[in-house]
């Protein structure tokens, strides 16, 4: 099934004077920049406590299935092409890059990425490296997932069979329902 | 002091940043995103949560060098920005202590903490109060032994480096390093206010 993109993101903007809070569509967002980013990728990718990579996969997945649940219910989202057009739309004003989600059904999806914050701020500070590095996109694609099939967090495992930091032209994101 | 925060506040805080075609947001010399504060703070409180005792440390001071790292650059960025020269500039009349309290009237603005300096000895020690900030959101039912504003502690060194510490260095390198910050107190954990202490860096 090829997805639609009819569906245009409504972003409401907010500041809280008492507060200076910043939210967007009713959940607290905070700017950051590329060497921050880039510094909690390394951490989680250096950790060798625990699974660092596992637990920030598992933290963007939370995150962004949060947000997107909560939008498609108060906009009344339910076409499943519409929910995906906005989740990648919504990937996109959160500056992490530009996605293109080339297949999706309830067991497995496709998903591609033209430009990416997380690999192109990697290569920015320390180059190209053959390991993917983008764990946030892969918990961004399981909580995409989870949420535009209204099933729990955890219900997909993502992996990153190519990747921009490694000197491909795009990253390719392969999904698997658990 | 000439700077006015309120004016700074009210102006700097309607500043949206929107990506580009490419889903990109370049601003202030360097990429930004925009992500849910709930990430940041998840990902910070299971970390040192789970790393263990003897590891707490290493981990808290991985997570302050990296906003250490993002502060020095995206505060160069911001105070060599266009809305920092329309907004900040006209009001700086001492340098570089108006750029500081400008400088956390930004930090403010942009939603990082509703902070302050209370106390500056130029070049040798800042004392930051933070009124609100994200980083408190960890706690939400009692106190926490643990402070958990690593980011706020690593912009103040930041910013303490980029004011006192020589010339801007794109690589980081000593200035980035020149001061040292250490939260005394915390909301999460209970006090009225984050506190955020920085000295000069132990040689």
């Amino acid at each position: 099934m090829a997805v639609r993109t009819k569906t245009e993101i409504v972003l409401d903007q907010r500041f809280d004077p008492r507060t200076c809070r910043h939210s967007l569509n009713g959940q607290g967002i905070v700017l950051h920049c590329h060497h921050y980013i880039s510094l909690y990728t390394q951490l989680a990718d250096d950790c060798s406590l625990l699974d660092a990579k596992r637990l920030l996969t598992e933290v963007a997945e939370d995150s962004f299935s949060v947000a997107l649940a909560s939008y498609y219910e108060n906009h009344n989202v339910t076409n499943i092409a519409d929910r995906f057009a906005i989740a990648t739309q919504y990937y996109a004003v959160c500056g992490l890059g530009s996605m293109k989600v080339l297949c999706a059904g309830p067991y497995s999806g496709t998903v591609e990425l033209d430009r990416s914050h997380v690999d192109e701020s990697w290569i920015a500070k320390w180059g190209k490296r053959e390991q993917p590095v983008n764990f946030i996109t892969q918990g961004f694609i399981a909580g995409m997932f989870a949420a535009a099939m209204g099933r729990p967090t955890r219900s997909f495992s993502v992996v990153e069979t190519q990747s921009i930091v490694s000197g491909a032209e795009r990253s390719v994101f392969n999904v698997v329902s658990n | 002091m000439a700077i006015d925060r309120k004016r700074i506040i009210a102006a700097l805080s309607q500043v949206q940043v929107n990506a580009d075609g490419f889903g990109l947001i370049p601003a202030f010399n360097v990429f930004v995103n925009q992500l849910p504060c709930e990430f940041w703070n998840s990902f910070a409180e299971r970390l040192t949560r789970q790393v263990g005792p003897d590891m707490l440390e290493a981990a808290e001071w991985l997570l302050v060098d990296a906003a250490r790292t993002c502060g020095y650059h995206t505060g160069y960025g911001i105070i060599t920005s266009e809305e920092w020269k329309a907004v900040v500039q006209p009001m700086v009349e001492k340098v570089p202590e108006d750029i500081l309290h400008g400088a956390f009237a930004v930090f403010t603005a942009w939603g990082w903490a509703k902070s302050e300096i209370v106390e500056l000895v130029p070049a040798e020690r800042m004392v930051v109060r933070a009124y609100d900030y994200y980083e408190a959101d960890v706690v939400t039912l009692g106190h926490s032994a643990k402070p958990s504003a690593y980011m706020i502690t690593g912009v103040c060194a930041a910013f303490m480096g980029l004011a006192y510490g020589g010339d801007y260095d794109p690589t980081g390198g000593a200035a980035m390093r020149a001061f040292d910050c250490v939260q005394t107190k915390g909301i999460e954990c209970g006090d009225e206010y984050g506190e955020f202490v920085t000295t000069r860096a132990a040689v």
